[in-house]
């Protein structure tokens, strides 16, 4: 049974399967179609923390009723829990990040209590329970009485966590069938299944369908940007992870030889306190210049973020650390030529020289830069081989039948399975 | 017994002409019956039409009954009856006429159809329904011919029917056109029983039935469609004729679909990555040195395996990455004997080189294994027509699993298309053509392409 807010997931979701049958192809849906009727018997409870906000809620609102119609019987539940809770698994998740945090035995418990509390209270009706990320991974302590298969999405990187929580945390996921990350630097030496499910971008949503050359045209005329230079382009968040001012150093030091114009294009994050100052930072280090537009875009932009990337000569992110870095598939998918630092899950997105560039540091980003800016013949062949790679392996097609191949993956070991 | 001879001899004029008028035409109708089937009979030898008999057979008694109704007729006007009279027999007389046309009519119609229904190629249906209308015309106007003799207001008759007409039209709006255009169908032979035909919307298959509203095809996947013949009639279509030499064997076609499976496993400089190298299983050099024909199916030529890339853009060792990217997987039958020689190329220049070089952080080796979840496919070939037509629907993934898939799988040196179209359909020099294609300089939209012109022009 649905409850309202998960009705209204389902009523806002206006994606069919067969609509992507024109992007991926009738066969590739006919595959999901046969996977789905092998998994048409069972029942797979997913569990997280939220309904709306966040990545994670963001992909299952797509995920969750594209299963449904491929007659897989997936449902969705999400854990209560106090704000104190949520304050604790913040710390978890900074902690995971590799951030130096303090959890008190206090908080401990207090995870494992609510936990607990969600154990008793969360009707479990599943074959298969698919939980995602820290906040209710230790639902599984009860697996004997519930029983299924049990597998832990982490969306988190993992790759250099804080090893207290990670210990802590790691008791739990060893009693998991199996583990999905998104990138394989986030992987850990265990005993247990750990499969590679990189994110993956949904060619259909405002962000990344194709847009009429009038809204392109009128996104450039409301933040006066010229239609005449050659635009370098990096979006994302005003955070010192992303390097924004790195990019300003490479580009003016392109710009000495090449007009361009560059746009700094994000938002700020009401979380994090330090988004403001970046953003200040930048603006002062831009000023004079009036060939760097900073561009605060308020969020739910998509259509204006998109419209901007299509617009973009080159499309930069040269961050110093990645989680994932779906931007740059955004980017790849409008067949752009992409500069990006080699962290986190781009190097996945990007083969060096064959879907886009990989850079060290500024003075790659700057030889990048210029030859992508004058050789237009080379900078079209990355883009459009960046546009074949997503279109491969960072759709949310890809990322659905990596789902549902896990979940049949569970009952058959081996390294080559006969359905 | 005097009164009747007195009026004769008076009146024997009176009586003389129309007997006369009949017997005239009695005559001239028996003369006319034996020239005109005379004539009838020479064309006939001439157009060796087959439909003669049933004209004679039905027409003969019938073409001197009109001859005796026209004598009749005649007399009867040249007679002495009172006006009155003359009018009801005469109409009497055309009645008798009009009803004896109707009969020949159906009758002939009906014979007709039973001598060509069995030759049409037509559905029977349509043909037998045009049948039906024919006779139900003949009587219609019949009857309407009928009346207007009697002088009974037919106007009324006709609006009805009219009406009646057009609302059957609308009704059968539809059908009308799928009834004219199954005919046209089947009677222009453009399509039949057993062709394999494709529409310009894509749909293809074998042809298993025409009626007169659809025609019925079993698509590749083992479907049935039916297919309006409106719908025939307005898309391209493409008669591939009778299916060709069917094989013994049908071939399924399956796909591979992989999960990839995180070892925890790293390497930050060669000495680590030929060391975790040499204790992986052989689904993890199969990952490193085939994952990129499917991801990066596009490039053509592909880049090298993931060794050589690592080995290159990370360690900045391009001698050592060019010696592991010329490493060539189509000559390896194996995936184990193509592992030793990573191992041995690594460990050689490790020999001369021993310090190799370090990755920067976050630029380690990962080591991933393949999953393989193979499973069967909808698609089946009986012939290479069909083969080509599966080829062109097939996904990328399901290519790669009868082709590179199969070559390590049967250690064979060769793929499951090969195998089955020598071994099913006994066309060895197509197999060896297919067999002979190194797979690995082709990207796989452009190997379909290619096994697909092989086939086609073989056929």
């Amino acid at each position: 049974m649905r409850n309202s807010v998960e009705e209204e997931i389902y009523r806002q979701s206006k994606c069919k399967i067969q609509d992507y049958e024109s992007i991926v192809g009738r066969s590739y849906i006919e595959e999901l179609r046969m996977l789905g009727e092998r998994l048409s018997e069972k029942v797979i409870q997913t569990i997280n923390s939220t309904y709306v906000g966040g990545g994670v809620a963001e992909i299952l609102a797509h995920l969750v009723p594209l299963c449904n119609q491929l007659g897989v019987d997936v449902r969705w539940n999400v854990i209560q829990g106090s704000d104190d809770f949520f304050e604790v698994t913040k710390k978890f998740h900074n902690a995971l990040h590799g951030k130096d945090e303090k959890i008190s035995p206090e908080e401990f418990s207090l995870f494992l209590e609510i936990n607990q509390r969600n154990l008793n209270e969360l009707g479990f009706c599943g074959d298969i329970f698919f939980v995602h990320d820290p906040q209710p991974v230790a639902l599984i302590t009860k697996r004997n009485e519930i029983g299924g298969k049990w597998v832990w999405r982490c969306h988190i990187d993992v790759s250099n966590p804080n090893q207290e929580v990670w210990n802590f945390l790691r008791g739990f996921v060893l009693d998991y069938d199996a583990i999905a990350f998104s990138s394989p630097s986030f992987a850990q030496q265990l005993p247990v299944n750990q499969f590679l499910i990189s994110p993956a971008i949904d060619p259909l949503s405002d962000k990344n369908k194709e847009l009429p050359s009038e809204t392109i045209d009128s996104v450039l005329v409301k933040y006066g940007l010229s239609q005449d230079k050659p635009m370098v382009v990096q979006i994302s968040r005003f955070d010192y992870l992303k390097d924004p001012v790195g990019v300003i150093d490479a580009f003016e030091r392109v710009k000495k030889n090449i007009d361009c114009q560059l746009v700094l294009a994000g938002g700020t994050a009401s979380d994090d306190p330090e988004s403001e100052r970046v953003l200040s930072e930048v603006r002062e280090r831009a000023a004079g210049n009036p060939d760097i537009h900073i561009l605060l875009i308020p969020p739910g932009s998509d259509i204006e973020i998109n419209a901007l990337q299509r617009a973009a000569t080159v499309i930069m992110q040269k961050s110093l650390k990645e989680g994932f870095g779906l931007t740059v598939s955004e980017a790849l998918w409008k067949r752009k030529p992409v500069i990006a630092s080699a962290v986190g899950g781009i190097p996945l997105q990007i083969k060096h020289r064959f879907t886009g560039l990989l850079c060290y540091g500024i003075d790659g980003a700057v030889y990048g830069l210029r030859q992508l800016l004058t050789n237009h013949e080379y900078a079209n062949w990355l883009g459009e081989n960046g546009r074949q790679h997503v279109k491969q392996n960072f759709l949310i097609t890809r990322q659905l039948r990596d789902y549902l191949l896990t979940f049949l993956s569970l009952d058959c070991p081996g390294d080559v399975v006969y359905l | 017994m005097t009164q009747w001879i007195r009026w004769l001899i008076d009146n024997w004029l009176q009586i003389a002409i129309p007997t006369l008028a009949f017997l005239a035409c009695y005559v001239v109708g028996l003369w006319l019956r034996r020239v005109a089937y005379r004539a009838f009979d020479r064309w006939v030898v001439k157009a060796r039409w087959e439909g003669s008999q049933l004209v004679v057979q039905t027409t003969r008694r019938p073409f001197l009954h009109w001859f005796i109704l026209l004598g009749a007729y005649i007399a009867i006007h040249v007679s002495v009856l009172p006006a009155e009279g003359k009018t009801i027999a005469g109409r009497a007389m055309a009645s008798l006429f009009i009803l004896s046309l109707m009969w020949v009519a159906v009758s002939l119609s009906e014979k007709l159809v039973k001598l060509y229904l069995p030759k049409l190629k037509a559905p029977q249906t349509p043909t037998t329904l045009v049948a039906n209308i024919a006779r139900v015309t003949v009587i219609v106007v019949g009857v309407l011919i009928l009346l207007d003799i009697w002088g009974a207001p037919t106007t009324p008759i006709i609006l009805v029917l009219a009406a009646g007409l057009f609302i059957a039209g609308l009704a059968l709006r539809d059908v009308i056109p799928n009834f004219f255009l199954g005919t046209q169908v089947a009677l222009g032979e453009q399509i039949k029983v057993g062709d394999f035909i494709r529409l310009g919307s894509g749909e293809a298959g074998h042809v298993t039935s025409i009626t007169w509203r659809n025609t019925q095809i079993k698509t590749l996947e083992g479907n049935s469609v039916l297919i309006p013949n409106s719908t025939l009639a307005r898309t391209t279509l493409t008669n591939y004729g009778h299916p060709i030499k069917e094989a013994t064997t049908p071939l399924r076609f399956s796909t591979r679909l992989h999960l990839k499976e995180l070892t925890g496993l790293k390497a930050h400089n060669l000495h680590e990555l030929v060391d975790t190298l040499k204790q992986v299983p052989d689904s993890v050099v199969y990952y490193h040195t085939h994952h990129f024909l499917e991801e990066h199916h596009y490039l053509t030529p592909e880049p090298a395996n993931d060794f050589a890339l690592w080995v290159s853009d990370a360690l900045g060792n391009d001698v050592l990455g060019e010696r592991l990217a010329s490493i060539d997987t189509f000559d390896f039958a194996t995936i184990g004997a193509l592992k030793k020689r990573l191992v041995d190329v690594i460990e050689n220049y490790l020999e001369k080189s021993p310090a190799g070089g370090e990755a920067p952080e976050g630029g380690e080796f990962h080591f991933i294994r393949s999953k393989s979840i193979i499973l069967p496919t909808p698609y089946v070939a009986r012939d290479l027509r069909e083969f080509a037509e599966v080829m062109k629907k097939i996904t990328i993934d399901s290519i790669y699993f009868h082709i590179f898939d199969a070559r390590l799988r049967l250690q064979k040196g060769t793929n499951d298309f090969s195998i089955w179209i020598d071994d099913c359909l006994g066309e060895q020099e197509l197999a060896d053509e297919i067999a002979r294609l190194d797979p690995y300089v082709y990207t796989l939209e452009s190997l379909r392409a290619k096994i697909v012109q092989l086939v086609e022009e073989h056929i």
